[in-house]
């Protein structure tokens, strides 16, 4: 990967609407194999090192689990869940972050131009320069994944190392994974590889084995596999994810439809006025209206 | 019939007259050739509203598109209009309650002013066609306007507090629905005003003062209001 990762797909609040691609790049991805993660955290520390960013308190939930949830200071969690599976119990472990979605949901509800853009090769980046920190990529999300800083006023999230990818590095966490569960690379490899990977597990017992690639969010850049497939709420993932109704709505109906109201408004006075004038008294006697100071 | 005893004030000095002044802080009196239509209190209250009303406009406008983009520069930058937005809304909000306070009690919907809404009422209206001999200080369009803008006006706010907070506050359902209730509140809204600010400018000469120092003249009233203009002054209007 090089410096053509940073041409831009995507840019929220774009006039020239979504799509600026002008050469096909290489899609990257991230791939997360639960089925192998140990839970370690190494990818939790390395994250926190390399993205600089501060120590947040935590509270204690009873669990391994690090922070209850993401912050805007943790972009990368594991998620230790505990699920009853019949008689049996699955201790459920699950790297939290950004899906870095084809389609961001995100990127379609932010006002803010430029502020969340979508990279060639897939990556979903927030510009805190551009950012406003007007919350409303919270609810474009269907992961829950942005989260506001209090600090800088602005939204924060996984960049999946965008700064490491341009030189050529591979991000942050899959450098520490100790266990080879996370792997980067060109996205048809890595596909092919999860494939394989699947049919192993089910082999293996799991016959409900699946990727986690959701069709409804346009494919995701973290590709995760799952033992659980058909159950991908036990990890906290959505079954089918989608840009929320309400923002698709909201964006490419409900808008344009205002802005002919308004513009109709404008148009209808400016007509009016041209085709009936000032209305004055009828009988002509009276001076003009308004005349004189008032 | 209310008349200042202000015979002609032109004579008196015209607009620094001191008794004129008094005079304009009461409604539906005579000051001359004029009649006082909006008291101090009332254009006040209106103002607080237009301005606030104006500065929500001009923040909102550019997060709403980014072809209105360059209104951010008026304040600064669209991060600036982030911040005032919000704020400008609830002092908007809290002038509106002011405004429906003072108005609410003359703004019941007669049988007339019914009549005037239908679609052949607004049309007639705005052909100039209408018979407004029984409209009163308001007629059917601006009542309209006073529960569309207060209705308006609820809708923005609940709407824009639910967008301000975090979106663990009301939740993901309640956010999607306020996002769309802002926006469609604020179009029918935007595009209502532009009527608003229309008929009480251009279309209707000798409007405008009304609302700046309160007072308009008497065939501006016998034209527009004559049941008003009866009230106030006891005469029966010419036709």
């Amino acid at each position: 990967m090089n410096a053509d990762a940073l041409e831009v797909r995507q840019s929220s609040a774009s006039v020239w609407g979504s799509k600026t691609e002008l050469r096909n790049l290489k899609v990257v991805s991230k791939l997360i194999d639960t089925s192998t993660c140990i839970g370690c955290k190494a990818c939790e520390v390395a994250c926190q090192e390399w993205n600089d960013l501060h120590i947040v308190p935590t509270t204690q939930t009873g669990t391994y689990q690090t922070m209850p949830g993401l912050d805007a200071n943790y972009w990368n969690l594991i998620q230790f869940r505990e699920q009853e599976i019949g008689p049996d119990f699955a201790w459920l472990l699950r790297k939290d972050g950004c899906m870095h979605c084809g389609d961001p949901g995100c990127l379609k509800a932010c006002p803010a131009p430029g502020a969340i853009v979508q990279y060639q090769n897939g990556i979903v980046d927030v510009n805190s320069d551009a950012c406003i920190g007007c919350r409303m990529c919270e609810t474009g999300c269907p992961f829950d994944i942005p989260r506001y800083s209090e600090q800088t006023g602005k939204m924060s999230k996984c960049t999946l190392c965008v700064d490491r990818g341009q030189v050529g590095l591979e991000p942050a966490c899959v450098k520490s994974c100790p266990t080879g569960c996370l792997e980067f690379g060109d996205k048809t490899e890595l596909v092919a590889r999860a494939n394989v990977r699947v049919e192993q597990l089910k082999q293996n017992g799991f016959a409900k084995a699946a990727l986690y690639d959701p069709p409804g969010v346009g494919g995701t850049t973290v590709i995760t596999i799952l033992a659980h497939g058909d159950h991908p709420e036990w990890y906290g993932l959505p079954k089918d994810p989608q840009v929320p109704t309400g923002v698709r709505f909201w964006k490419s109906v409900l808008r344009p439809l205002g802005a002919l109201a308004i513009a109709a408004s404008l148009f209808t006075m400016v007509g009016h006025y041209l085709a009936m004038g000032p209305k004055k008294p009828k009988d002509g006697a009276e001076k003009p209206q308004g005349e004189g100071r008032p | 019939m209310r008349q200042l005893a202000i015979p002609d004030r032109t004579a008196r000095g015209g607009m620094g007259d001191p008794a004129t002044a008094r005079a304009r802080r009461t409604d539906d009196v005579v000051v001359g050739d004029d009649i006082v239509r909006e008291r101090l209190s009332a254009r006040v209250v209106h103002w607080t509203v237009a301005l606030t009303f104006f500065v929500c406009l001009f923040t909102g406008l550019p997060i709403w598109t980014p072809y209105l983009g360059f209104l951010g520069s008026l304040f600064g930058g669209l991060h600036v209009c982030r911040v005032l937005h919000p704020w400008s809304g609830i002092a908007f909000a809290a002038a509106s309650v002011l405004m429906f306070v003072q108005w609410v009690s003359q703004m019941k919907l007669t049988p007339a002013d019914r009549e005037f809404l239908t679609p052949g009422g607004l049309l007639r209206y705005f052909q100039y066609r209408n018979d407004d001999a029984e409209v009163g200080k308001y007629n059917g369009g601006q009542k309209l306007l006073f529960w569309a803008a207060a209705l308006g006006t609820a809708g923005l706010l609940v709407s824009g507090v639910v967008m301000w907070l975090p979106q663990p506050v009301f939740g993901q359902w309640l956010r999607e629905a306020s996002y769309l209730v802002h926006d469609a509140a604020f179009s029918l809204f935007f595009a209502m005003i532009i009527g608003h600010i229309y008929l009480g400018t251009a279309a209707e000469p000798g409007t405008f003062r009304s609302m700046i120092r309160g007072t308009v003249t008497k065939s501006w009233a016998r034209l527009h209001h004559p049941r008003w203009y009866r009230e106030v002054t006891g005469e029966e209007p010419r036709r």
